[in-house]
This record gives C-alpha cells, sequence and structure tokens, in this order.
C-alpha cells in the first residue's frame, strides 16, 4: 500500500454548535488524498456533522455555529470569500439514504452539469456515460436511461447518486453512511466501487460498521461525544488501538 | 481529470450566488405583498369609511355617527339626499340571526362529526364525508338561489298556516335556515378532525371504566375536542358575520325598526350594503364604506371575545 | 337489569340523534340538486352556452320573390299551436322568462315564403327566422295589424285572410349566458395568471428560505388573517382601489374584468400560499440537500428540483382557486358589477356566472328557472373540480409511497 502525504484537508481547532450545543470539540486532523478515510463511532458522536462540515451543508441548519479552521487545498472553506457552490462542486457528497430527484436516469447525472451551464448534449452524453460507467452502473441501466430513477432498486439508486457525483468531476467525495439502506449485496458492490473510485479520488466515509471501515479504508478516525479519540491507519488503529475506549469500541463493547 | 478530459467549462459560480439574491429578494416581496393587503384592506375600508362622518358629502350633511350606531333606521323615505343613516338595529338583527343559525348549525354539526368518526357504518361515513365535502363546496349564492327558491316558500306557507301575513317568506327565520344549512359543513369538517385526533387511550379508559361506547363518545369524546369544536363554532359564527348574497335573497331588506319576531323582515350589515346597490351614487354609496367598516369591527371583536373564552375552555386532549 | 335496559334505551335515543343530524346535511343536498335540476333542465342545452341574454329584435319584409307556400304539415301539433298552411308557420302563446305573454315561433315549413325575408333595418341583409323566436306583430297592407297581445290564434288568422306582408317584427329568444360564461373564463385566465406566481413565490418563500423568527411568523398571521376577512370586504376593497386604478389606466369607465380579476387574485392569494406550500412541506430535504451538495445554486435547487415535485400541489391550488372564482359573488357585485352583457371585453362592464345569478334574483320578477340553470353548471363544474382534487391527491399519494422503498 503506497500512501502519500500530500493533504486534501488540514482541520486545526474546530469546533461546531448547535446552538449552545458543542457538537465538534476541538478537531484537529489531516486528510490526505486519494485514500479512503473512515469516520467511525457510536451513533450521535459527531461524525456525520463532521463530514457535513467539509462541503458546508451544516449551513443550511440555521442555529449552526462552526469556529476554527478547515484548509482545503491550502484554501479555508468557512473564510468570508469561500465560494460555497463551487466548493461543493469540488466535493461530492453520497447520501445515507439513496435520494435520486424524481427525474430520468439520465438526467439525474446530468443534473449538476446542467446547473453549471453545460448544455452541449454530446459532452453531457460523454459526461454521463462515463460517470455510469465509473460507478459500474452503466450496463445495468444503459437501455433504459429515459426512465424514472425511481424505478432502480435500492442499490442501483445508490451506485447512481454517485455516479451523479463523480459525473462532476469532484477532487473528493464525502459519503455519509452510503451503504446503511441497503443489503449484503448491494452493499458489497459498493464496497468494491469504492475501491476502485480511490485511485481518483479522495473519500471520506461515515459507517456504522467496523468490518465496512477495515474493508474499505486506508485511515480511520474514532469519535466519541464530539472528539477524535484516535486517529490513524486503519491497519494500525483496528490491530493496536492506543486508546482503550477505541479497544472498547471496535471490539463491540459498547456502541 | 473529468473535466479537463471531456473540456467541460464550469461557469462562474459568482452568478449563482447573485441570482440567490436576485430570487430570495424575489419571492420576499411577494410574501411581503400578499402580508400586506390586510392592511391595504383595514385601510381603504377605514379611509372611505370615515367620510360619511367626516365631510359634509356634498352638501347633504355631516353623518352623526353616534345616531348611526344607535338609530333604528337605515334611511327616511327613498331619498338619497339624507345624512339620517343608521345601522343600531340592523347591528343588534345581525348578532341576533349568527346567533341563532349557530344555534342550529353548531349542534347539527357536531353530531353529525360525531356520527361520521364514531359511530356510522364505514360506507355511511364514507358517504356522508363526499356528501359534506360537496355542500361546502357549493358557493354561497346557490344556496342564496335555494333559499329563494325552496326555504321562503316553506317559510310562506308555514307563517300563512299560522294566520300570520308574511312578506312571501322573507324573514329573520329564512335567513337563520339559510345560514344554517351553509355553516353546517364547516362546522361538521372542523369538528371531526377534532374528534378524531382525540387520544384513542382517553376512549379506552373511559370503557375500561364500565361506560358504554355512546356514554364514552358523548361524555369523554366530545369534551376531550372541546377545542377543536369551539374552534369549528368561531369559523361557523364568521361566515355567518360575513356571508352577504345568499342572505341578500332572503332577508326581505328591512329599513326600519328592531324586530326579533321570526316571521318579520330583516336587515344584516352585509345585506344593507347590497341593498339598491344596482342604482346609486353619493353619500349612499359611501355609507357602505362604513357599514363594512362597522362589520369588520364586529368581526374581530367577536373573533377577540370567541377567543377569549376558547382560553377559558380549558385543558385539551389532543393528539399531535 | 332494569337499569341496564334503560341505558341502553338512552344509548340508542343518543346514537339515534347523530342518526338525525347527519339525516340533515343530505337532506339540504338532495333538495339542492333536486330543486336546481327540476327548476333549470329545461333551459339546460348548447343554445343557452352560446345565446346572447339580451334578444334581439328585428323588423324585416319579404323578397319580391317569396310566394305562398300552401304547404300542408304532416306533424302532430300539441293543443295551443296553431298552423297556417298558406304560409308554413306554426305559433304558439306562450310565457317567456320576465313572465311576458309572447307569441313563439313552434316550427316553419322549410317551404314557407317566411325563410325569404330581409332585414329593414341595416343594409337590406337576408335574416333567418327560426324556432323559438317571438314574434311581436306582423302588418299587413289595407288590414289590422297583427299584434302579439292578440294571442296566436289570432295571429294565426290574419295571416290566413293575408297573401301579403308588409313587415314583421320579431326578437330572439335571449336569455343565453354566453357573455357572463366568457366573462367567468377570462377571470379564472387573469386571476390565475396575477395570484399564482405570487402564491407561488410567497409560499417558496415561507417554506425555502424564510428564517425562522418573528418577522417570519408575523407575516404568517398578517396572511391568515386574511382568509377570516368576508368577501364582501374584498369586494369593497376592489370598488375602492382596483377599479379607480383600471379606469386610470384604461378606457373602462367602471367596475370591470381587469379589477375584478385583481380583487379575486387577493382573496385567493392565502388559498394558493396555503396549498402550495402544503405540498413544498412534503417534499423531502433530501432532494434540496442532495441539489446542494452537488454544487447547484438555492435558486436552481427551487426551480429545478423542489417546484416540479410540488407540481400536483400547484395544481391542487389553481383547482380550488378556480372553484373559488366560479362561486364567487359578494366581492364580484362590488368588484366588477352587475351587468349582464353580451359583448364582453377585459375593460367593459360584464358579470360572472354567479353574480349573473344574484342579479337576476334581485331583478324584479326573479328569473329562478335561468338561475337555477346557471346553478347547475356552477354545481356540476365544482363537483368536478372536487373529484380531479380528490384524484390528484390520491396518485399523488400513491406515488409517494412508492418512493419510500
Amino acid at each position: 500500500m503506497t500512501l502519500t502525504n500530500e493533504k486534501a484537508f488540514h482541520i486545526n481547532q474546530l469546533n461546531l454548535y448547535y446552538g449552545n450545543k458543542l457538537a465538534l470539540d476541538n478537531i484537529d486532523i489531516d486528510i490526505y488524498q486519494k485514500q479512503v478515510t473512515a469516520l467511525i463511532g457510536p451513533s450521535g458522536c459527531g461524525k456525520s456533522t463532521f463530514l457535513r462540515t467539509l462541503n458546508r451543508m451544516n449551513d443550511l441548519i440555521s442555529n449552526c455555529h462552526v469556529n476554527g479552521k478547515i484548509l482545503y487545498n491550502e484554501n479555508d472553506i468557512y473564510s468570508s470569500d469561500s465560494d460555497v457552490i463551487d466548493l461543493r462542486r469540488r466535493i461530492g457528497m453520497v447520501f445515507q439514504k439513496p435520494n435520486p430527484f424524481p427525474m430520468s436516469i439520465y438526467d439525474n447525472v446530468a443534473y449538476g452539469l446542467r446547473c453549471q451551464g453545460v448544455k452541449d448534449k454530446a459532452v453531457l452524453q460523454k459526461a454521463v456515460k462515463k460517470a455510469l460507467v465509473d460507478a459500474a452502473l452503466y450496463e445495468e441501466v444503459k437501455d433504459r436511461l429515459k426512465e424514472s430513477a425511481l424505478s432502480l432498486s435500492g442499490g442501483q439508486q445508490q451506485r447512481l447518486c454517485i455516479a451523479r457525483a463523480i459525473a462532476m468531476s469532484p477532487d473528493v467525495i464525502l459519503m455519509d453512511e452510503p451503504t446503511s439502506a441497503l443489503d449484503p449485496i448491494a452493499t458489497a458492490k459498493i464496497e468494491d466501487l469504492i475501491n476502485d473510485l480511490k485511485k481518483d479520488y479522495t473519500i471520506i466515509i461515515v459507517t456504522h460498521n467496523m468490518q465496512q471501515a477495515l474493508r474499505v479504508s486506508d485511515y480511520t478516525a474514532f469519535f466519541l461525544l464530539g472528539e477524535i479519540v484516535e486517529y490513524g491507519l486503519t491497519s494500525e488503529l483496528f490491530s493496536h488501538p492506543k486508546n482503550p475506549k477505541t479497544e472498547d469500541y471496535i471490539t463491540g463493547r459498547f456502541g | 481529470m473529468l473535466d479537463n478530459l471531456l473540456k467541460i467549462k464550469f461557469k462562474n459560480t459568482s452568478r449563482g450566488r447573485i441570482t440567490d439574491k436576485i430570487s430570495k429578494i424575489v419571492f420576499m416581496s411577494a410574501t411581503i405583498l400578499s402580508a400586506s393587503f390586510i392592511f391595504v384592506i383595514a385601510g381603504i375600508i377605514f379611509i372611505r369609511g370615515v367620510v360619511p362622518f367626516t365631510t359634509d358629502n356634498l352638501g347633504v350633511g355631516r353623518v352623526s355617527l353616534f345616531h348611526f350606531l344607535t338609530g333604528d333606521v337605515w334611511l327616511i323615505g327613498e331619498t338619497f339626499a339624507s345624512n339620517l343613516y343608521s345601522i343600531g338595529f340592523i347591528i343588534l338583527s345581525t348578532l341576533f340571526i349568527t346567533l341563532l343559525s349557530l344555534a342550529i348549525s353548531f349542534p347539527v354539526g357536531v353530531l353529525t362529526a360525531l356520527f361520521i368518526a364514531k359511530i356510522a357504518p364505514k360506507p355511511i361515513a364514507k358517504i356522508l364525508r363526499i356528501v359534506i365535502e360537496t355542500l361546502a363546496s357549493i358557493p354561497s349564492i346557490v344556496f342564496g338561489l335555494f333559499g329563494a327558491g325552496v326555504i321562503l316558500k316553506l317559510v310562506y306557507d308555514f307563517s300563512s298556516s299560522i294566520g300570520y301575513q308574511s312578506k312571501g317568506g322573507n324573514s329573520i327565520l329564512s335567513v337563520v335556515i339559510v345560514l344554517a344549512l351553509m355553516t353546517i359543513p364547516t362546522i361538521t369538517t372542523i369538528s371531526e378532525v377534532a374528534i378524531r385526533s382525540v387520544d384513542p387511550a382517553i376512549e379506552q379508559g373511559s370503557l375500561a371504566l364500565g361506560a358504554s361506547k355512546t356514554q364514552t363518545n358523548f361524555k369523554v369524546v366530545l369534551s376531550s375536542a372541546k377545542s377543536g369544536i369551539f374552534t369549528a363554532a368561531i369559523l361557523g359564527i364568521g361566515r355567518s358575520l360575513g356571508e352577504a348574497t345568499a342572505v341578500s335573497l332572503v332577508a326581505g331588506g328591512r329599513r326600519s325598526g328592531l324586530s326579533f319576531d321570526l316571521l318579520d323582515t330583516t336587515s344584516t350589515l352585509t345585506t344593507i350594503m347590497l341593498e339598491g346597490l344596482k342604482e346609486t351614487t353619493g353619500i349612499d354609496y359611501d355609507i357602505r364604506f362604513s357599514v363594512g367598516l362597522v362589520l369588520m369591527v364586529v368581526i374581530l371583536l367577536t373573533n377577540l371575545m370567541l377567543n377569549a373564552i376558547k382560553r377559558r375552555v380549558g385543558v385539551v386532549h389532543v393528539k399531535e | 337489569m332494569s337499569k341496564n335496559k334503560r341505558r341502553k334505551t338512552y344509548d340508542t335515543l343518543l346514537n339515534g340523534i347523530t342518526y338525525f343530524a347527519s339525516s340533515i346535511s343530505f337532506i339540504t343536498l338532495l333538495a339542492i340538486l333536486i330543486f336546481i335540476f327540476g327548476k333549470g333542465y329545461k333551459l339546460l342545452n348548447i343554445d343557452l352556452i352560446a345565446e346572447n341574454f339580451e334578444s334581439q329584435g328585428y323588423v324585416a319584409d319579404l323578397y319580391d320573390y317569396a310566394r305562398l307556400c300552401n304547404c300542408e304539415s304532416d306533424i302532430a301539433f300539441d293543443e295551443g299551436v296553431y298552423y297556417s298552411s298558406k304560409w308554413g308557420i306554426a305559433l304558439a302563446d306562450q310565457i317567456d322568462l320576465l313572465g311576458k305573454n309572447v307569441i313563439q315561433i313552434i316550427y316553419v315549413n322549410p317551404k314557407s315564403p317566411l325563410f325569404e325575408i330581409r332585414d329593414k333595418g341595416i343594409g337590406n341583409e337576408p335574416i333567418e327566422l327560426r324556432d323559438e323566436y317571438h314574434i311581436i306583430r306582423i302588418a299587413f297592407d289595407n288590414y289590422p295589424t297583427a299584434l302579439s297581445r292578440y294571442g296566436a290564434e289570432n295571429m294565426i288568422n290574419y295571416l290566413n285572410a293575408n297573401d301579403e306582408l308588409r313587415e314583421i317584427e320579431f326578437q330572439t329568444k335571449g336569455g343565453g349566458i354566453k357573455g357572463s360564461i366568457i366573462t367567468t373564463l377570462y377571470l379564472i385566465a387573469l386571476t390565475l395568471i396575477i395570484a399564482l406566481p405570487i402564491g407561488i413565490g410567497a409560499a417558496i418563500y415561507l417554506n425555502e428560505y424564510a428564517p425562522n423568527n418573528k418577522f417570519t411568523k408575523f407575516l404568517r398571521s398578517l396572511i391568515e388573517t386574511l382568509t377570516g376577512v368576508p368577501s364582501i370586504i374584498y369586494g369593497l376593497m376592489g370598488l375602492a382601489i382596483f377599479v379607480p386604478i383600471t379606469t386610470k389606466l384604461t378606457n373602462a369607465t367602471g367596475g370591470n374584468i381587469i379589477s375584478g380579476a385583481m380583487t379575486l387574485a387577493v382573496i385567493l392569494l392565502p388559498v394558493i400560499i396555503r396549498t402550495t406550500e402544503e405540498s413544498l412541506k412534503v417534499i423531502p430535504d433530501d432532494y434540496r440537500q442532495a441539489s446542494l451538495a452537488l454544487g447547484a445554486s438555492k435558486t436552481q435547487t427551487t426551480f429545478k428540483v423542489v417546484l416540479p415535485s410540488s407540481v400536483p400541489g400547484i395544481l391542487t391550488a389553481t383547482l380550488l382557486a378556480i372553484g373559488r372564482i366560479i362561486g364567487e359573488s359578494a366581492a364580484l357585485v362590488f368588484a366588477i358589477g352587475t351587468s349582464i352583457k353580451d359583448q364582453v371585453s377585459l375593460t367593459g362592464k360584464s358579470t360572472s356566472l354567479a353574480v349573473h345569478i344574484w342579479a337576476m334574483m334581485t331583478d324584479e320578477p326573479a328569473n329562478i328557472e335561468l338561475s337555477a340553470t346557471i346553478a347547475i353548471i356552477i354545481v356540476l363544474i365544482v363537483v368536478i373540480l372536487n373529484i380531479l382534487i380528490k384524484l390528484i391527491s390520491s396518485r399523488y399519494l400513491k406515488r409517494k409511497l412508492g418512493i419510500s422503498i
């Protein structure tokens, strides 16, 4: 396994509040490019909240305040001159529940590009095909691109959502428990896909499933009560956890 | 990567932020415009409504506010060149009529709601719900036509049979019946929602104490739903007070003298606004805004009073 | 035991009361339907919709080439219908919608000379004498004029006694509702054009943009208050604001379709806002987040994802609005006026179907038959709209259920 040390994100003393409640406490973490980083921890530990700070989806929550620094490619994404729309174009996101738009399969994948003003049909077609191929969905849907995305199975819908994200050619893909609503077979397909995608993309995945973290990730961060308890190479964190709390969690003693 | 590969040109995203700002402003203006109409309405009715009391009405003379609110003659004779308008008797008859029609529509509406929600077999409840929905959507002018064509005749025949010469059936009784029929669907619909949202645990508690299903319905369910049922009554009163065209076809257009005789003709605040509307100008037109102003004040006061009572009605057990 | 029995009797009595109460609504609806159909069905036909309300009077005379036909009719006419085989025309005494005695044409033989007549008024245009027209008088040379008040039998006798006629005066049936139908359609279109963008825009703001603060609550409560304002008050507002505005800006002289539509738009705003907002509320937040996460702007998200998903709600709002426009009377009495007109223009005087009823019912004598006919049309449309709304919401719900896996 080759590990590069190029950082995608450098996060420094990040605090996040919902109203007066501290939800993320002094997070310091570097996330590396073209690696899969898994965020694990019990429910309510702040891992999803943390994920959503990276593309500023928490902006949608009205009483949510952030301080500290998140440097993405050396730029502070929470600075006043940062462009949220551009940021989200570069950082794709896949959600817990597959959430394709109630449109055709083709329109779902083309949506983001169209929003960016891409109108050329040939370009769109190429991009949609490439995204579907990369998301390992093309063979299954190539004959019914005009059909509603809602006619797909749950696993297919989730891969469509991944295709939709990679059609924007992002640098980073955030995945928020992408397999929690899927059956084991669909889950396996997504995990394979993640392994394929990491050569091109930086992937950060929130998961409840320790086995999944072990299978797909290079780095793992263990969150507890809004803090990062332990962060390191997945292989090391799972085999030799430094913190007893980490050990308790990964061995299933709580959570 | 892909964008280089396919030579996709992304547009400058700052444009997106600007359109976001513009569209927010546009949508917000639509909201503020919509909300502002309540002030526009109140303002214009007030401005136009006070004209008869503050000007000499092109030589006719100022209308005395006190006389307007307390007198019992709308206008003497047929001449419009007079400042002797008053609606004291009309305010009272309007309230009297509203109260009477509620006395019919409230029990009927609430009992119908109870029947649909708890008592009726499913197919009957379903049909009845369609009946109520249809009745609710029938425009008031059709109720007015029905009143003029059917209720007037019935009331006329009834009054003749007891030896009373009514004016073609135009009477308080006809108005009350028409208004009651119109408000029953409103009261039924809202009461039914209130009855349905009563927590089943409360019902089961009553049944477990050995009360029969009927006793539970009448004693526990109705009293638990009383807040919602009260809201239904408030809306019913609002509809009765504001109804115009239907009432105008069966009221008879009384122009003087307070009368609570059920078979006598009457006027309400709304019918007097419509009275002789087709051929009129000057003060006789302006004075309608004054009546409108009084109507709005009456509705406002009634609502404030009823809502104050509603708060006093006490605890409510409503499942969210 | 006896206590139990008494309780049962008491329960049955109480239940009986609810049955009785419920039957009132049922009887009311039935009575209304029986009444309007019973009174109005006779006039319900295509002519009514295509016909003018005002009857048109004509004075006509025969072309020179018109010849008496002496055509016997093999039609068996009812009693009270008089037929002149000489002239080939059948007449009868009737009472028109306004209660006047008239002579109505029952039948004109295809070979009748009375088909060969021309309008003496303008340009000597040929005109057609049709069934259901009313004959006012027929004048002859050197013979007393046959007037409608002497009855159909007299008119036929006079006709039979003459070989020529100098002129014939008649009028079209009238009593049609073409003008009011067109006005109503104009009102629907114009009101929706004004109210839908504002209402939908406000709903979008309230559901998608508005911060959860006191000012938003205040705006909401103001809009909510509008629903409690009686429509007659809206009418006064329309009269005091929109009528002057339209008379200033256009060639209108009083209440007109534009001022009526503006008033209706204000009435409908709260309905449209509430219904649209309900449909925006049920759109899963997932869609919005997915769109934003793809780098779409908020505006793009609103127009490309949120609005298309709320189409059923907006459609429901539109149908509710149409129902309300068709049924509204009190506000329009003030905001558009009560003059029933056959020639409709946006700035001219004319009135809607509902006000048409009110105008006829407040006239002397009241025209209950035609009012009932219009009422049939209004009630039918309202019922159809109700059914459509039901269909939309049930299909929409099905699709919603289909989404959840």
